[in-house]
């Protein structure tokens, strides 16, 4: 198993109650496979809302394998202004 | 030159500068909260970053528009936390030469802004309920 941390904000921390967690996961899992346990969990609540994926605060493109200590962040879409 | 702040707190816009002998353009950005938002009143506007990428996204941002477009200098501030009716949230300062890429500057650093710097709003309704805004920006 590895540990990872997700940021959670905007509608995201809405529909999941907190800002940050911190969980264990199967070795190769991907950010494919924690925005599914992430939409699954939040059940509904973010259908429709569009969401990119930093790793390390840094946008990735595609589903990527994670590593032990990663921070990950599904960012909904930004509203800065 | 570029300077990037996000701040809590009151906002202080950046000097203006009478000693510059080659900018001849210097272009003023300030947006503020309005007190409705999608037919809904606001009572303020509470701002939410991801601490640490969006001060390197914002930074990354305006050193692009700087070789992107001729322009001399880029000040951008960004609040964050509550943020009342009618107060600045963001302020931006742009100096170049000439008012044309200064103008083409400011629009598309802000366009750019609304779509990869990782801030949010969340409406703070006259109820006192806070939700995320459903603001969404063109």
């Amino acid at each position: 198993m590895i540990k990872i941390k997700i940021k959670c904000f905007s509608q995201v921390r809405y529909a999941m109650g907190k800002d940050e967690i911190i969980m264990d996961i199967e070795v190769g899992s991907t950010t494919s496979d924690l925005e599914s346990f992430i939409i699954e969990k939040v059940e509904g609540k973010l259908d429709n809302i569009s969401l990119r994926v930093a790793v390390n605060q840094k946008y990735v493109q595609g589903s990527i394998e994670l590593k032990d200590g990663d921070e990950v962040a599904f960012i909904p879409p930004v509203q800065g202004g | 030159m570029i300077i990037v702040k996000i701040i809590k707190g009151p906002l202080t816009p950046f000097p203006s500068n009478d000693d510059r002998n080659q900018d001849g353009a210097e272009l003023t950005f300030n947006g503020r909260v309005r007190d409705t938002e999608h037919g809904r009143d606001l009572d303020a506007l509470e701002y939410e970053q991801y601490e640490g990428m969006a001060k390197a996204e914002l930074t990354k941002l305006a050193s692009e528009m700087c070789q992107k477009f001729p322009i001399s200098d880029l000040f951008c501030k960004h609040r964050m936390g509550r943020v009342e009716i009618g107060e600045t949230s963001l302020h931006v300062s742009i100096w170049s030469k000439h008012r044309k890429e200064a103008i083409e500057a400011m629009d598309n650093f802000i366009k750019e802004l609304k779509i990869r710097v990782p801030i949010w709003k969340w409406a703070i309704l006259t109820d006192g309920t806070k939700v995320p805004s459903a603001c969404v920006h063109d």
